[in-house]
């Protein structure tokens, strides 16, 4: 496997849009040092910020983490991406597909825009991660998106696709969510604020909006299957699906399609 | 023109080197503020452009929460002058709107054409305290804020929600409106509550006519937006760290790259009033501000030049929100021997001369 160790904390933010296995696959070593990574004007190259090792696997490991490196595994489309650190904002933004795991936290907007694969963040996730940037159609897009540890506000604003499972998250969970599943075992107030369509499934949860109406407690079918598909990915989460809920009908105040399954008090 | 050099009075040339050399060190600066006239938000830009520096605004909240809100959903939106004209209905959001004088003329008058011409003007509001003045209808807030408040509004409106509620009374009295207009500071709403309020308007707008009304706030950033875009294409939050313009909301918040330590060095432009950065102390900084208001001090920066005062002692193009857009304001006192873009195009040419020795 390829491995870039970070040298000393980065005196700046680092842009590795283009670090990817497959970008770093047809480089030599001295070339991949070469690639401008730097965002201000001390144009910093990936060779002044990391040792390179590269071996042409579908396998990057990047070694040492900083909150300072945006868009680790953007438009990733295969292979793995591993980070034994923190990374910036925009984690796996756009990615089609491959695998990415940082074991760290995450800045904003992790995930977001991504199509396909997978997304680990074994630490805490930034504000709006899953969500939508600034002018983008939407957030999640497909992917999908691990968090373990605490998400920030607005998680999985605007999302689309895909599926996402926090630990916890703060206020405003699944905002203005499109379609997908997003399920958190605690988050904050007023979840699903401004949702069109797309399931949420929560543990806690602090204030609900006013413009969600309780529509009763169902054994379905759909639920025995999201747990089944839960199972792999978090435990907790799958016996959440599994055991007793209150389905919430929302947001009214737009279409009205989305359901918050809560679990019942 | 005073200037001051580390809290010593010294002269405008002086103060200028001084500038020019401590942006020069700088790897990453930030230029702020752009509270003033529009020649020297434009030669902040270019300077920004040479430094490699990156630009926010002081109105960078409210700014945002609009531009957000417009970039994925439109806006249904109106000026001043055709709410005071047409308007029989005003729908005021929240508690800041109360503060501004346009609120007070539309509220004073009535609607004199149009559909509505003749009828009686009703102002509704929101959560808001009134101005102890104006004759409002007024209804309380959601407890979890204004956005909120709009969206239970909204589902009223929509027929999703029904009942005897009081914002189903408000969601009748705004359908009964024949030319409607909802004012609000986007600052306090927010970008979840404008673009939850602008869906509330595209109802309204099946059966009646129905607009928003943004309110500007006191900085200048309605001029500086299209300035921005005409001059990078970009809304203001764009930094030049790689010699092009780069737009990211997140990363170019002043306060968060100082914050964050990845700011070294600040201009503050201010040559209308604005409040200060907190932060400014805390890196190497330079102020650009309005003779004879009170950052015009030695201890407002490292280095502060004090300049004219555009529509009082400086000529400048500045927003205009009776009328909606960018217009020129003369100077009513005696003219200042220096103006900010002055000030900032010679910082640039000393950085140019820098460069090319």
């Amino acid at each position: 496997m390829s491995v870039l160790t970070l040298r000393e904390a980065p005196p700046e933010r680092l842009d590795l849009l283009d670090i990817t296995p497959l970008a770093l696959s047809g480089l030599s070593e001295a070339e991949a040092a070469r690639i401008p990574v730097g965002t201000t004007r001390r144009g910093l190259t990936l060779g002044d910020c990391f040792t390179v090792r590269l071996d042409r696997s579908d396998t990057l490991v990047i070694e040492g983490g900083s909150g300072r490196l945006d868009r680790v595994g953007a438009a990733l489309s295969e292979g793995t991406i591993r980070v034994s650190g923190d990374v910036g904002q925009r984690l796996g933004e756009g990615m089609a597909g491959g695998s990415l795991h940082v074991e760290g936290a995450a800045g904003p907007f992790a995930g977001t825009g991504a199509t396909g694969g997978l997304i680990t963040i074994g630490g805490d996730a930034g504000d709006h991660a899953g969500g939508a940037v600034y002018a983008a159609k939407a957030g999640l897009d497909g992917a999908t998106l691990v968090i373990r540890g605490r998400a920030g506000d607005h998680l999985g604003d605007r999302m689309r696709r895909g599926l996402i499972v926090a630990g916890e998250a703060g206020d405003f969970a699944g905002s203005r969510m499109i379609a997908g599943t997003l399920a958190a075992l605690g988050v904050g107030d007023h979840p699903g604020f401004g949702m069109r369509r797309g399931t949420m499934l929560l543990g806690r949860h602090g204030a609900m909006s006013p413009t969600f109406v309780a529509t009763g407690a169902h054994d379905l079918v759909f639920l025995r299957l999201l747990a089944r598909s839960l199972r792999a990915l978090s435990p907790a989460h799958a016996d959440l699906a599994a055991g007793a809920l209150t389905r919430y009908s929302g947001d009214l105040a737009t279409l009205g399609k989305g359901e918050i399954w809560a679990a019942a008090a | 023109m005073a200037a001051w050099v580390k809290g010593g009075a010294t002269d405008a040339e002086t103060a200028i080197a001084a500038a020019a050399a401590l942006l020069a060190a700088a790897h990453a600066p930030v230029v702020t503020g752009l509270c003033a006239e529009l020649a020297a938000v434009r030669a902040a830009f270019h300077l920004a452009g040479t430094l490699g520096a990156s630009l926010d605004t002081a109105g960078a909240a409210g700014t945002y929460a609009e531009l957000g809100s417009l970039s994925r959903t439109g806006a249904m939106t109106t000026t001043p002058a055709e709410a005071a004209g047409r308007a029989d209905a005003v729908l005021v959001l929240g508690a800041a709107p109360w503060d501004a004088p346009i609120l007070r003329d539309i509220a004073a008058g009535a609607p004199s054409r149009g559909r509505a011409a003749g009828a009686e003007r009703t102002i509704l509001s929101i959560g808001g305290p009134g101005n102890g003045a104006t004759r409002h209808v007024a209804y309380p807030a959601e407890a979890g804020g204004l956005a909120l408040s709009v969206a239970h509004l909204r589902a009223f409106a929509k027929g999703h929600l029904a009942g005897e509620a009081a914002y189903a009374d408000l969601a009748r009295r705004l359908f009964g409106a024949r030319y409607g207009v909802a004012v609000y500071d986007p600052a306090e709403l927010g970008a979840l509550g404008i673009e939850m309020l602008q869906g509330l308007v595209k109802d309204l707008n099946e059966s009646t006519r129905f607009f928003t009304l943004s309110l500007s706030g006191p900085g200048q950033d309605r001029a500086v937006v299209p300035l921005a875009a005409w001059t990078t294409g970009q809304a203001p939050r764009v930094g030049f760290g790689r010699g092009v313009p780069e737009h990211d909301p997140w990363r170019f918040d002043s306060a968060r790259q100082v914050r964050a330590g990845e700011a070294d060095a600040a201009l503050w432009l201010a040559s209308l009033p604005s409040p200060r950065p907190d932060w400014l102390g805390t890196v190497p900084s330079v102020a650009i501000v309005g003779a004879g208001g009170p950052d015009a001090v030695a201890e407002a920066a490292e280095i502060v030049i004090a300049v004219g005062v555009p529509g009082e002692s400086t000529g400048g193009a500045l927003w205009n929100e009776g009328r909606a857009t960018v217009t020129y304001r003369p100077a009513t006192g005696a003219p200042a021997a220096l103006t900010a873009a002055d000030v900032l195009g010679r910082i640039r040419d000393r950085l140019t001369e820098k460069k090319g020795a």
